[in-house]
C-alpha cells in the first residue's frame, strides 16, 4: 500500500475536521464556494472520519489556501464583509462611503486614506495593521 | 451659503445662478442679440435639471453631481478639474502665442487666464502647505530625540 493510502485510510481527529472547516471558510470568503456548496461541504466535513473523507471534503480547492493563511489586504476587507453577511452598500453606508468604493477597495484597485484605513479597521474590530498590514509569511524572515 | 441648500441642490442650483448671470448680461448688452439670454436660461435650466438627475443616482458621477463624494471620488474630481486646468493653460498659451504671431489686438485674455492660473497655483501652495519652516526638531538642536513611548 503508497503512503498516501495507507494515510488516507486513517481516522480524522477533531482537529483536523476543524482544520478542515477553516480551509472551507477561507474559501467561501474569497468567493471559491457558494453559499450551498460550503455548507454541504462543512456537513460533509463534520461527518468525515477518515483523512479520505476530509480530502473529498477540501476537494478542489486550491492547495496554497491554506486555513489561518492571511489573504491580501483587500481581500481581507471582502473576507470581513462576507464574514458578516453585508452587502457592498450595506459596509459604504456603515463606513459613510460610496457602494463604488467598497468595490474597489476589494478587488485592490484602491488603497483608501489613514483613516478610512482606521474606521474599516474599527468598524471589523481589527487593528489597521491587521486589515491592511502585508501578508505575515511574505513579510516573515526565512 | 452652500450648507443651507441640500446637497442634491448644490450644484444644480449653481448652474441655474451661473445661467442667470449670462443671460443678464445679454440683457444688459441689449441689441439684435437679446434672446441669447433667454436661450441661456433654457439651456442652464435644462443643465440642472439633468444634474439633479444625475445626483439621484448610484454612481460616481451621480456622487459628485449630489455633492455627497466620498473621499476617492472627490481625489477623481480633484484630478478631474486638475486636468482641465492645464489644458486650459496649454490652450492658453497657444492662442498667446498665435496671437502674438499674427499682431492680433486680442493676445490679452490669454495672457490674463495665464495670470489667474499662475497666480491660483502659487496660492495653492500657499494655502494647502509647502513645508513650512519650523523650529529645527530635539535632534536638530542637538538633543536626543525620545520616543513618545519609551520611558
Amino acid at each position: 500500500m503508497a503512503p498516501e493510502e495507507s494515510r488516507a485510510s486513517l481516522r480524522a481527529s477533531d482537529a483536523d475536521r476543524e482544520q478542515a472547516i477553516d480551509v472551507l471558510k477561507t474559501a467561501f470568503a474569497r468567493d471559491r464556494l457558494a453559499r450551498a456548496e460550503f455548507g454541504a461541504r462543512v456537513g460533509q466535513a463534520l461527518v468525515a472520519r477518515t483523512y479520505a473523507d476530509l480530502a473529498a471534503a477540501t476537494g478542489s480547492i486550491p492547495g496554497p489556501l491554506i486555513a489561518g493563511q492571511p489573504p491580501g489586504m483587500s481581500a481581507r476587507v471582502r473576507q470581513q464583509r462576507t464574514r458578516r453577511e453585508m452587502s457592498h452598500g450595506e459596509l459604504a453606508q456603515a463606513l459613510g462611503v460610496s457602494r463604488q468604493t467598497v468595490i474597489l477597495i476589494e478587488s485592490g484597485r484602491y488603497l483608501p486614506s489613514l483613516s478610512l484605513a482606521f474606521t474599516i479597521a474599527r468598524f471589523f474590530g481589527l487593528t489597521v495593521d491587521k486589515m491592511f498590514g502585508p501578508d505575515e509569511e511574505k513579510t516573515s524572515p526565512r | 451659503m452652500m450648507r443651507f441648500i441640500p446637497p442634491r441642490l448644490r450644484k444644480p442650483a449653481a448652474i441655474a445662478l451661473a445661467g442667470v448671470l449670462f443671460a443678464a448680461a445679454w440683457l444688459v448688452r441689449g441689441g439684435p442679440l437679446w434672446w441669447i439670454s433667454i436661450l441661456a436660461v433654457i439651456m442652464a435650466a435644462a443643465r440642472a435639471v439633468y444634474l439633479y438627475r444625475m445626483g439621484g443616482q448610484d454612481t460616481d458621477e451621480g456622487a459628485l453631481a449630489g455633492s455627497r463624494a466620498d473621499e476617492r471620488q472627490k481625489l477623481l474630481s480633484l484630478r478631474s478639474r486638475a486636468l482641465a486646468c492645464n489644458l486650459a493653460v496649454i490652450a492658453a498659451f497657444i492662442g498667446l502665442t498665435a496671437a502674438i504671431a499674427v499682431k492680433g489686438a486680442w493676445w490679452w485674455p490669454f495672457l490674463v487666464i495665464l495670470g489667474v492660473a499662475g497666480f491660483g497655483y502659487l496660492l495653492g501652495l500657499s494655502n494647502y502647505g509647502v513645508a513650512e519652516e519650523g523650529t529645527p526638531d530635539e535632534v536638530d538642536a542637538g538633543h536626543q530625540a525620545r520616543s513618545p513611548v519609551s520611558s
